[in-house]
């Protein structure tokens, strides 16, 4: 019964660590001001530590350079179960524009598994509070994938040598051979 | 009978500390978060809090992991060993089983285990936290040794019943010392609790959380949940030592008084912690070294019947 | 730091009340002039590539099934929201939303793929005998990005083929 009261609390009191694995500390400007009163994210139980052994969530922004990814690794494995990583902002989701540079290995789900995206660059601070409030269950998350097709088979194919007629009235023949 | 009323009594005792810690805590956190105009975290959130780290895996790591298991376990016994020597709105509960000189030395204990916490992790930054733990303490811990004997020069015994009456003030005449010790005591109560001016050695980002750095899940907890009783336990030495009046009202009201009083010193606590900034370890020495001169003229004062 | 201004100090912070916003609440739109999340419009796209030249991260794809089918796909994962493709697109099918709220736990879910017919001209047409695999290499137009990789493949003549070189140097940490 004590386990379960524990697992119900995690989501009540989510300790946040912060890694910033090569990027150009525009996330990071936002994750802070999503801890200033405007944006108070204090009020969901969230608190900055300065330890990864005291963390739950590791929030990563920058992509995952060669010369930190050894470094971020440690830092996530140092981390206790149950743990959640949030990548930050695009660089962190997919690379960024940097996604093919000489020192970037690539988004940081290369070296970690993410659990959340929060894309943006860099995302609004209702963006950060909003992900942290998806992961929390507080809402309903709201992008979907979208297809389109604006295609129906078959296809009417228009052939020049089958189009009849000058002037204003062009009329399609279609000619017994194909 | 008088075994099962004691042991009833430190049970009230301990619980009593267990259940307020996170509460008083919890006031702390919300009353700073209105101050800085924001909406704070709810006042229950130390429970989840701890909660939460109770449900967390626990890594042993560090140099000496056995080692940091004992700081552990050692810190939160202490705190609620000096539960059972303190009066909370009643008499002392183990009033015959020790005297001041135990408590000043449980009250230095639980400040070592803060550094056998640091020691185990035996990283560069905790080595760093410690150190400046061990020179704070060092400046700091007489503090409160000299205002417990300068309430034992006055009733001439060393029992706790007496000196924690109110006892500071109950010299000849004006209650010089009384006086001094309680100046010197509230200029270095955010100390002995670790909040803001003086929170040198822990809780600070500037050290990755100094000496708790490896601890994590349920041993955590066990530290936080020993910080928090600290300032429970601090607070109800000094109303006990320094505001006595109103402790002789019967029963329940008695009882409400003395932890009104100590809410009030908590939102005292509070409020400095909110609108200062951290000092710097050689500001805190010099401030702590001059109090100690200070306390030192109080002790000489105490001597002479003062 | 006198007694005085500390005291000011706390009177001055609590008679700002209570400033935070009740976020997730309270829906917080977005100012004007905000770039959020690109919208393609499928009605008036012309399947151009325009927006696929023209993205400094290389999220668009596109790929020609056949003559008369594109396939644009965009994947949100790296897009900076930068607003090029929208700037550049003839027909105006781009449009930056004021959508922040990004959020997800499946990074496929940002993506959108349009599959446009490509019409035919009515005199000179598309449709003439489809030419080899050498003379699409050679015809300006085909487009053919690697759609079940996710990568674009870049045609010109200054980009080494493989990808970039990692993983090759261990660096030791203490």
């Amino acid at each position: 019964m004590l386990k379960n009261l524990c697992q119900k609390m995690f989501g009540r009191s989510l300790w946040v660590y912060h890694a910033n694995s090569g990027g150009c500390n525009g996330c990071d400007i936002e994750v802070l001001n999503a801890l200033t009163p405007y944006y108070d994210a204090e009020r969901f139980g969230i608190k900055l530590v300065g330890s990864p052994r005291h963390a739950d969530v590791m929030l990563c922004q920058g992509p995952a350079m060669r010369s930190t990814a050894q470094a971020l690794k440690r830092a996530y494995d140092a981390m206790p179960a149950p743990k959640l990583v949030f990548a930050i902002g695009s660089c962190a989701c997919g690379g960024g524009v940097w996604f093919d540079s000489y020192s970037v290995i690539g988004p940081v789900e290369k070296i970690i598994p993410v659990s959340y995206y929060i894309p943006g660059c860099p995302p609004r601070p209702e963006a950060i509070i909003y992900g942290v409030a998806v992961a929390l269950g507080l809402v309903d998350k709201k992008v979907a994938p979208v297809e389109f097709k604006e295609l129906e088979l078959p296809i009417p194919r228009y052939h020049p040598d089958e189009l009849r007629g000058n002037d204003e009235l062009v009329v399609y023949e279609k000619s017994e051979k194909i | 009978m008088h075994v099962i009323w004691t042991s009833l009594a430190v049970l009230a005792n301990i619980a009593t500390v267990l259940i307020v810690a996170p509460l008083a805590q919890g006031i702390l956190r919300k009353i700073t978060a209105r101050i800085q105009s924001r909406q704070g975290p709810p006042v229950l959130q130390p429970y989840f809090d701890l909660l939460k780290l109770l449900g967390k895996e626990d890594i042993e790591s560090g140099e000496y992991p056995l080692m940091q298991r004992f700081a552990a376990y050692l810190s939160l016994s202490i705190a609620l060993c000096i539960a059972c020597f303190v009066p909370m709105g009643f008499a002392v509960p183990l009033g015959s089983a020790g005297d001041v000189i135990l408590l000043i030395y449980l009250l230095t204990l639980s400040g070592i285990c803060t550094l056998l916490a640091g020691l185990a992790a035996g990283s560069t930054y905790s080595l760093l936290g410690i150190s400046r733990e061990m020179m704070t303490m060092i400046a700091l811990e007489p503090l409160f040794a000299i205002a417990l004997v300068v309430g034992a020069l006055h009733t001439n015994s060393l029992a706790l019943d007496a000196v924690l009456g109110g006892s500071a003030y109950k010299g000849v005449g004006i209650p010089l010392s009384g006086v001094l010790m309680l100046a010197v005591m509230l200029l270095s109560f955010q100390a002995f609790v670790q909040r803001i001016p003086f929170d040198i050695s822990e809780a600070e980002t500037e050290l990755m959380e100094g000496p708790l750095m490896e601890y994590s899940g349920p041993k955590l907890a066990l530290f936080k949940y020993a910080q928090m009783a600290k300032l429970i336990l601090y607070s109800t030495l000094f109303v006990a030592l320094f505001v006595p009046w109103g402790s002789t009202f019967p029963a329940p009201i008695g009882w409400l008084l003395f932890w009104m009083k100590v809410f009030v010193l908590v939102l005292l606590v509070t409020l400095v912690a909110a609108t200062h900034a951290r000092y710097r370890i050689d500001q805190a020495i010099r401030l702590f070294a001059g109090l100690i001169c200070v306390s030192f003229v109080a002790l000489v004062l105490a001597t002479y019947g003062f | 730091m006198s007694l005085r201004s500390k005291f000011d100090e706390t009177l001055l912070c609590l008679r700002a009340g209570r400033v935070t916003l009740p976020y997730p609440a309270q829906p917080q739109p977005a100012p004007e002039q905000f770039r959020g999340r690109p919208i393609f419009d499928a009605a008036k796209c012309i399947g151009c590539a325009g927006c696929a030249n023209n993205c400094p991260a290389r999220e668009i794809l596109i790929f020609d099934v056949s003559q008369e089918i594109r396939v644009l796909q965009y994947l949100g994962r790296r897009c900076t929201y930068c607003e090029r493709c929208a700037e550049v697109c003839p027909e105006k099918a781009i449009t930056m939303s004021r959508d922040f709220e990004n959020a997800t736990d499946k990074i496929g879910d940002l993506g959108q793929r349009l599959e446009l017919f490509m019409s035919t001209c009515q005199r000179c047409g598309r449709c003439f005998k489809s030419p080899s695999t050498l003379d699409e290499l050679k015809m300006k137009g085909y487009r053919f990005d690697d759609i079940e990789n996710e990568r674009w493949i870049f045609r010109s003549q200054s980009r080494l083929e493989g990808d970039p070189v990692v993983d090759d140097v261990e660096i030791e940490l203490d």
